[in-house]
């Protein structure tokens, strides 16, 4: 009886396992991946942002002050949403740059 | 193709996997509590315990008082007290008494225990018959073979006991048992009624009889096909038994017969040669004390004697054929089920690494799959770099983030991020170059042309 209990006990701690592991790093590794992306689209855009600002002849305050909040949330690396945020506000930023000649 | 149908089939059998896993388990478990309740034999036979007197064994007959037995058995050396059914062959008990003075003290069955304790006490009795249970000097004499219990039940005989008791009294040796049973055939008139009888309900109950109907429950466990039952009372000593046994056995060779003489109950029927004497021996060795002492109304008996029956038919001794049982799919499977369990876990695991790989947690991700992104970035990149010559002030800026674009692709492409991450980044960066080839006023710059003419 033993070993056949052994079994059954082992077999439903594997089977558990392999279910939690299966369904939560598929998971886990999506939202880093998630949060990459964010992030290198929150660069790019700041990215751009800043190249619009030096080709800017007028000082736009608002425009810099929504860059200068975008570059702080990047400086933090908070997650997903931070980095939509940043994303944001760079490209209206960008828009108001590129609106001035 | 192929390749996306075993897929899918993978998957769906890594939860069927899973399912049966479960139910496994689900059984197993299950099964631990079913295990508990095991009986030996698992004979339905009754074995609840009866209370003295519940089951009718307490008859009407009563005894006097103590003196006044002690007198009546000081005048006579033979007492019978009324309702005494007892007989005893008077020509060989008065040959065992010989000259010695050995009075003899006969009381009916189903006394209760003041009752017997009156008749115990009677001093001047040396041998005390209690029903047909004869005892003295603090000792009791009981048959131990079917002849002798035969006679005892089947007509009140107890000469044999009381032989053996009085030798016993005497100190001298005990006297060789006989079976002095006669038999008759049953004339064709009584046989007719009797036959009569059990074609109509199964049962036939003489006059005198104390049957008052086969217990129902008792007589399905014992005999499933049905019996039929003949009761008749007890035979005066001395007259020949009717058997009807061995008549209605050669009427219907397959129909088991239950023939009830009194307390005596004999089977003629399939497999009786077997079967008969286990039966009666088992029956009379376990109940003949108490039958021999008590008046138990037939009925009770003959349960008690179908309880016996259904024991030894489940018991499945000399390899009588048991009542069916149905294959019990659990009792086969139990053993087999920690392995199949076993396979299912393992199955599940390995289908469930196979599933991590495919989404790229486990080992290698594989190769980002865009060899179109990486075509689109060095088409771009080739592109910015001829614009890069000509360019001026005016369409700098947008150069610029265009070429900034394309190095977010690339660190994209160089982390591993999703291809349609890279294809975002490079459709920005195919917009801002774009605008770049328009103000420097070249259509062939323009990213929709250049690239097909590379393609080209």
């Amino acid at each position: 009886m033993s070993p056949s209990l052994l079994i059954w006990l082992v077999g439903g701690v594997l089977l558990l396992a392999a279910g939690f592991v299966t369904t939560l790093l598929p998971r886990l590794r999506a939202r880093t991946r998630e949060t990459r992306v964010a992030w290198s689209t929150a660069r790019a855009a700041i990215d751009s942002a800043t190249v619009s600002r030096d080709a800017t002849a007028v000082r736009v305050p608002e425009a810099e002050r929504l860059l200068a909040r975008a570059e702080l949330l990047a400086a933090e690396r908070g997650g997903t949403a931070a980095a939509r945020a940043a994303t944001a506000h760079a490209r209206s930023a960008d828009e108001l740059w590129r609106a001035r000649p | 193709m192929t390749g996306g149908f075993l897929s899918r089939h993978l998957t769906l059998l890594r939860w069927v996997l899973l399912g049966v896993a479960t139910v496994v388990l689900v059984v197993f478990l299950l099964a631990q509590r079913q295990s508990i309740d095991v009986s030996y034999g698992q004979s339905p036979a009754p074995s609840v315990r009866i209370e003295e007197g519940s089951a009718g064994e307490l008859g009407e007959g009563t005894v006097p008082s103590t003196e006044e037995m002690s007198a009546l058995v000081a005048a006579d050396a033979v007492v019978r007290l009324p309702g005494a059914v007892a007989y005893w062959d008077e020509q060989r008990v008065r040959e065992a008494i010989g000259d010695a003075d050995i009075r003899i003290l006969v009381a009916p069955p189903g006394l209760d225990e003041a009752e017997r304790k009156r008749v115990r006490d009677v001093e001047n009795a040396a041998v005390r018959v209690i029903g047909t249970q004869v005892g003295g000097g603090g000792l009791l004499a009981a048959p131990d073979t079917l002849a002798g219990w035969r006679a005892q039940f089947a007509t009140g005989d107890v000469t044999g006991p009381l032989t053996t008791m009085i030798a016993k009294l005497r100190d001298a040796p005990a006297p060789p048992e006989r079976d002095d049973l006669r038999w008759r055939e049953p004339s064709d008139g009584e046989l007719a009624g009797v036959l009569a009888d059990l074609r109509a309900g199964g049962s036939h109950v003489a006059p005198g009889a104390t049957l008052d109907g086969v217990p129902e429950e008792a007589a399905r466990a014992a005999f499933p096909d049905g019996a039929w039952y003949v009761a008749l009372p007890a035979q005066p000593h001395g007259e020949p038994l009717p058997a009807y046994g061995p008549a209605l056995n050669r009427l219907a060779p397959d129909r088991p017969v239950v023939v009830m003489y009194g307390g005596w109950i004999e089977y003629h029927g399939p497999a009786a040669a077997d079967f008969a004497d286990l039966a009666g021996a088992s029956f009379y060795a376990q109940f003949g004390d108490r039958l021999s002492r008590f008046d138990y109304p037939q009925r009770n008996v003959l349960g008690a004697y179908l309880g016996k029956v259904t024991d030894i038919r489940y018991a499945g001794l000399f390899d009588r054929p048991l009542p069916y049982r149905p294959l019990d799919p659990l009792r086969v499977a139990l053993p087999a089920l920690p392995w199949i369990f076993t396979g299912c876990v393992a199955g599940f695991l390995v289908l469930s690494a196979r599933s991590l790989r495919r989404s790229g947690v486990l080992g290698a991700a594989g190769e980002p799959r865009l060899g179109a992104g990486a075509a689109r970035l060095a088409g771009l990149t080739a592109l910015a770099v001829e614009v890069s010559l000509l360019t001026d002030a005016r369409s700098n800026p947008a150069l610029t983030r265009g070429i900034g674009k394309l190095q977010a692709a690339r660190a994209a492409v160089d982390e591993g991020l999703p291809a349609r991450h890279v294809w975002q980044l490079l459709d920005d960066a195919t917009a801002e170059l774009d605008e770049a080839a328009s103000v420097v006023g070249i259509p062939s710059y323009r990213p929709a042309n250049y690239l097909q003419g590379r393609l080209s």
